[in-house]
């Protein structure tokens, strides 16, 4: 006997859910009524199952030879795919997975990051906190005496793209393209960001025309950087990359390409995020606000609350490879599943009154990073970012104000912030 | 009877939330690496080594069974 599939009204296929906080309530209902729910494919869409609560999203992080990464991480996937992307993926070697290490599985993946770790952990992101400090009054330097601007564009945008192409050993003129090709990857769905001429504004098409052509101009700038590295190496990541071994083997060309994308796009457009829903936090909490500046050793546990608070990534997804049971409801082998980690991360099971912001809170275990096999490898140094910019953005703009609401991404993937209208003094 | 506990020195990617949660009992070496400090983890610090485990971003840190 099959057992019928839980199914809730809250349709989370419907990203205009995302355009406002409410998706949080959306989520609280959930995790209450239907905590393991199918959501019901679309026109254009795949059903997947939709995971809600702390515990559950933790089972399947841990467990990555269940649910695996290498059939699309970003959402259920289209109904009905190009033909060439399903052979692709059908040509991919069992327990490999794709190019990129985010959409890898075991035992790869694991011998993949440890190529790249050693630059990653707290004592080389403390190390590099002096650097990330001196970027960060550049970037408040570059606001000057300006009385109102845009956080995201002038602030909030501009610490990550200065860390993440530091690491990558990338030159200040690059940020502008890595900025416009993280946004054309990340923001497809966003008609403010969709260059394509295909399609609609906001239509799936035009999504995908866009997504495709950043990620090309992306792999062709990155191909100029690699010849230039293979003829000068240097000490940047890049550089690693090139000489790195895996198995004996070096990577391939593809593998170093993917890893440059995937550091360029995850390196700025969360952090950005952060730190953007950071100050609508801390501005929509005077009192709260008012305590951080009162005593700045207060930042660390403030930095979790904004993690927790602001959840930058809406989700993961995986795909089950059996059938495995969660919460009385049986998931099949094939089928997808979501972990929304902004629910997780307001668990009533987990979390004492999840809803209040507080930057004292504490234990905070949120998983904003996710957490076991794919957990963030940049957490550390978005940790340090966070927390560098809100120290040296109200040691020179105390008075810093909203000045009006923030303007969010369409997407259902990133909880992004597009334009923050502030007052800096 | 004293519980003892273990980091697997191969899964630990030095993320070092363990050091922050339960400072008396891991620690970071020059490797970043995490290593237990106590050999045997007293009733007063069971708490602290649970949420360690709980919330290692590897699942690097064990019960020693038995």
């Amino acid at each position: 006997m099959v057992a019928e599939k839980q199914t809730h009204d809250i349709n989370l296929h419907d990203v205009n859910l995302f355009l406002r906080d409410e998706f949080h309530e959306a989520f609280r209902v959930l995790r209450r009524e239907a905590p393991v729910h199918w959501n019901p494919g679309s026109a254009r869409a795949n059903g997947f199952w939709s995971l809600a609560k702390y515990e559950d999203i933790l089972f399947v992080s841990r467990n990555p030879e269940t649910f695996i990464s290498s059939k699309g991480i970003g959402g259920p996937g289209e109904r009905n795919p190009r033909p060439e992307d399903v052979a692709r993926a059908a040509a991919r070697p069992p327990g490999e997975g794709d190019s990129s290490i985010i959409t890898m599985d075991p035992p790869r993946h694991v011998k993949m990051r440890r190529l790249v770790n050693k630059g990653f952990t707290p004592r080389a992101v403390n190390a590099m906190e002096p650097q990330i400090r001196a970027q960060t009054r550049e970037v408040l330097d570059a606001v000057g005496d300006r009385a109102s601007g845009d956080f995201v564009l002038e602030v909030s945008s501009q610490l990550p793209l200065a860390v993440i192409c530091g690491l990558m050993g990338l030159p200040r003129e690059a940020w502008p393209l890595m900025f416009e090709l993280t946004n054309a990857a990340l923001g497809a769905g966003d008609p403010e960001y969709q260059t394509a001429q295909v399609g609609t504004a906001g239509s799936t098409e035009a999504a995908r025309a866009t997504a495709r052509a950043g990620n090309l101009r992306m792999a062709q700038y990155f191909r100029e950087v690699l010849e230039q590295r293979r003829a000068e190496p240097r000490e940047d990541l890049i550089s690693i990359l090139l000489e790195a071994e895996l198995d004996g083997e070096q990577l391939t060309e593809r593998e170093i390409l993917e890893f440059c994308n995937l550091l360029v796009i995850a390196g700025n457009e969360t952090t950005r995020n952060a730190i953007s829903g950071g100050l609508v936090a801390l501005d929509e909490h005077p009192d709260e606000r008012e305590r951080l500046q009162a005593d700045m050793s207060l930042i660390d546990s403030a930095v979790e609350e904004i993690l927790r608070w602001t959840s930058p990534l809406h989700h993961m997804t995986r795909e089950a490879t059996a059938d495995v049971e969660i919460r009385g409801q049986q998931i099949s082998a094939g089928e997808k599943v979501m972990m929304w980690y902004p629910s997780a991360n307001r668990d009533e099971d987990v979390f004492d009154d999840p809803y209040r912001f507080d930057i004292t809170r504490s234990p905070n275990d949120h998983i904003a990073f996710g957490i076991g096999e794919h957990f963030c490898l940049g957490a550390g140094f978005a940790r340090k970012e966070i927390r560098v910019m809100f120290e040296e953005l109200f040691d020179r703009y105390p008075k810093i104000r909203l000045a009006g609401g923030p303007d969010r991404l369409r997407s259902s993937f990133i909880n992004g912030i597009k334009h923050l209208p502030v007052d800096y003094r | 009877m004293p519980r003892k506990v273990t980091v697997d020195a191969l899964a630990c990617e030095g993320h070092g939330r363990c050091q922050n949660n339960a400072p008396e009992v891991f620690q970071l070496d020059a490797d970043d690496i995490s290593r237990v400090q106590l050999d045997e983890i007293p009733d007063a610090l069971v708490a602290k080594v649970e949420r360690a485990i709980r919330t290692c971003p590897r699942q690097a840190i064990t019960w020693v069974e038995g």
